[in-house]
């Protein structure tokens, strides 16, 4: 009986101790309103984690403006390597109790975030701001942040991919492939790689060959399938291995983002297919790039068409401030927030942004460009199991790359993976 | 209830709490199709995910390219951890010194590790690759067939200092009077050490070889941070497989199977290990 009243007594204070640990942990205190968000209607805490990247700071740069419209709405700006993040916010929209109430989506997670019910539907939102105008987003930024024909992000920026040269010795942009390797060919000396390639397994890879798909001509999707085993598929591989071994810098099989952009930042490589934003950091005289700044150009790939990437503006399910959330996506996805944020150097996403006179000021043949390269860009994956897919095939590439699969066995093995994972 | 038995409850609670429930839960998520996005859908499917993984060549690739990996890291590890250690017990002057310094590398956090040799070996950029081409030397670090010895150095630049540590420790433990008569036989410095040095030491070798194993079973951050598994799967460890599967594929059930038969091989390896070692202390 003794036994049983100190179990009694460890339940009673377990219980205790699990209502105080509850009501403690509730860090969002909102006072929601319905739907919509009226002008300095909404309130509470919105607490949002965001890559530590330079569109990030313009975002906590533009947050006394939106507080000078919404003074009762506190946004609460974490930032972590990309490497953490989707982690993080997977853990938070399955915790009992989220950590954020607000996301950002890189465009591959978006399909199975949707599916598995981590984000919320923003139709409704979306329909209940006036003026809010989302057709104006640009068209492929539309289509990554929809899922069976609702839309659960709203674009943030765009990282759409592009090609970036020296324009002291790139004297016309290359018109085809072939035209890229003979280009990158010719500006390759003993000192400087023509073209600094990211070749490294998995996403990398994927992502700058996709590139070269399109450049040759060819497309990802036919008919909703993953279609690799084409004439041009294989014309983008075969050209993309003859510029690793000739124009690259040597022994770069495993370079990413950060070598290629080191390389062409310190003269060692005269181009790059990169982030269209990276050519502003490349131009920037305090940068890492020195005495090269403002040599630096942006063009679109050979033939017009390009990767996509995007971050959307997301608001989870279980997210304690969803009304004071929208409220500021809204707000900062709108056009005037939009304009504001363009200006201030951040990526654009809407249409109307490129003939704000005042947006685009700084560099208008820049805009220009971002807006030919926005208006024909695919993302690399559509639908479920993007993340898996994509390393799939980046996984198959670099094994060509690396001479250990021929082109025809690296681009079968793709093709029949891709589609067996995003059938699943 | 025993006052033994008492004072063991409270670690024991919390074995239970922090070791035992999660690896009952993963086993338990190793029976079913668990996948982070698709929670709602979950359901028992038996051995089914070990049947996966066990067919699954990548799997196998992912063990084959583990094991070699440990052979090598910890073989290299011992022969100069032991050359170094024999060394700096014969050092007089500046023993403190030279001891700590010799340290340092354990105290940076693997994934730095892992960065700064990314770029230390970059072929371009890099301060190796720039000196070797002094020497008209040149070396594709991480390249095909050579990424996973590049991998291996990394780690034995690394690691070399824990055997140091534990094999020094254990020759200034050793009794004096073995060594002393051996001289007086006019025993080789070779003799001594093959017949005296290393018999002595059999059973800190053991413990030393056997925790660095362990450890380096679980290499992770020089793939993540260099080369994330490549060229092709030549660098992909187990447990970078399994974090891919389970973490940044969601696979979770799938993962857990893959811990679960990798805990079976390891702790296959280290009974065998620890019965010979057994042996060797009763049968010298």
């Amino acid at each position: 009986m003794r036994k049983l009243n100190n179990v009694a007594k460890l339940a009673a204070i377990s219980a205790a101790v699990a209502v105080v640990l509850a009501g403690c942990s509730s860090s969002s205190e909102e006072t929601a309103t319905d739907t919509g968000a009226a002008a300095g209607a909404a309130s509470g805490t919105v607490r949002v984690l965001m890559e530590g990247v330079p569109d990030t700071d313009i975002v906590s740069g533009l947050l006394a403006d939106f507080n000078a419209e919404y003074p009762d709405v506190k946004v609460e700006i974490e930032t972590a390597s990309y490497d953490q993040m989707r982690d993080k916010y997977v853990a938070s929209f399955t915790a009992a109790e989220p950590t954020y109430d607000l996301a950002i989506l890189d465009n591959p997670w978006v399909g199975d975030f949707a599916k598995a019910g981590f984000v919320q539907p923003l139709d409704d939102l979306i329909a209940a701001s006036d003026g809010y105008d989302y057709a104006d987003f640009t068209a492929p930024l539309r289509a990554i942040g929809e899922s069976d024909g609702k839309v659960y992000g709203v674009p943030f920026y765009n990282y759409a991919l592009g090609l970036i040269y020296r324009s002291d010795l790139v004297t016309a942009e290359p018109a085809s492939l072939d035209e890229l390797a003979a280009t990158a060919k010719s500006l390759t000396t003993a000192d400087r790689a023509g073209i600094a390639m990211q070749p490294q397994k998995g996403y990398k890879a994927f992502e700058e060959w996709g590139n070269y798909l399109f450049a040759a001509g060819g497309s990802l999707y036919t008919d909703g399938k993953v279609k690799l085993t084409t004439p041009e598929a294989k014309k983008a591989l075969e050209t993309y291995i003859a510029m690793y071994k000739s124009s690259a810098p040597k022994d770069s099989l495993n370079w990413g983002f950060d070598d290629a952009l080191r390389s062409v930042s310190s003269d060692k490589s005269a181009m790059m297919v990169s982030y269209n934003w990276m050519l502003p950091t490349l131009n920037n005289p305090d940068g890492d790039s020195g005495a090269l700044a403002g040599k630096f150009k942006l063009g679109t790939m050979p033939g017009g068409k390009q990767v996509l990437g995007s971050w959307h503006w997301a608001i989870p399910t279980n997210s304690n401030a969803s009304d004071a959330a929208w409220a500021f996506v809204s707000w900062i996805s709108s056009k005037a927030g939009e304009a504001k944020r363009v200006t201030a150097g951040g990526a654009p996403t809407r249409t109307s942004v490129f003939s704000d006179a005042a947006a685009t000021a700084k560099d208008p043949a820049y805009f220009a460009t971002i807006a030919k390269i926005l208006s024909n860009a695919e993302p690399l994956c559509q639908g479920a199991n993007c993340d898996e897919m994509i390393n799939a095939v980046g996984t198959e590439l670099n094994a060509a790359f690396a001479g250990e699969k021929s082109v025809d066995d690296a681009l079968a093995a793709a093709e029949e993976q891709a589609n067996k994972i995003q059938a699943e | 209830m025993s006052f033994r038995l008492k004072l063991m409850l409270p670690l024991l609670a919390v074995f239970t709490a922090s070791v035992g429930y999660p690896l009952l839960y993963a086993f338990y998520l190793s029976l079913t199709n668990y996948k982070i996005t698709a929670r709602y859908n979950t359901r028992l499917v038996g051995l089914k995910q070990y049947i996966a993984t066990l067919q699954d060549p990548n799997y196998w690739n992912a063990l084959q390219v583990t094991g070699t990996f440990v052979l090598l890291a910890v073989f290299i590890e011992f022969w100069l951890g032991l050359f170094i250690a024999l060394a700096l017990q014969k050092q007089k002057r500046i023993r403190n010194f030279t001891r700590s310094f010799l340290l340092t590398p354990m105290f940076v956090t693997p994934i730095a590790i892992g960065l700064m040799f990314r770029f230390l070996l970059n072929q371009q950029l890099g301060v190796i690759p720039t000196f070797m081409a002094k020497f008209g030397l040149s070396y594709d670090f991480f390249g095909p067939g050579k990424a996973l010895y590049s991998i291996v150095l990394i780690d034995v630049w690394q690691w070399t200092p824990f055997m140091v540590l534990l094999l020094l420790a254990g020759l200034e433990g050793l009794s004096r009077s073995p060594f002393e008569a051996a001289k007086v036989d006019g025993a080789s410095a070779f003799f001594t050490f093959r017949k005296i040095t290393l018999p002595l030491l059999v059973p800190v070798i053991s413990v030393a070889v056997l925790i660095r194993a362990l450890d380096a079973m679980k290499v992770f951050e020089y793939v993540f941070a260099i080369t994330r598994g490549g060229p092709a799967i030549q660098t992909m460890t187990i447990q970078y497989y399994t974090y891919q599967t389970g973490i940044q594929f969601y696979r979770l059930g799938l993962a857990s199977a893959m811990s679960y038969l990798l805990l079976i091989i390891v702790m296959v390896i280290v009974v065998i290990l620890f019965r010979r070692i057994e042996s060797t202390r009763k049968n010298p």
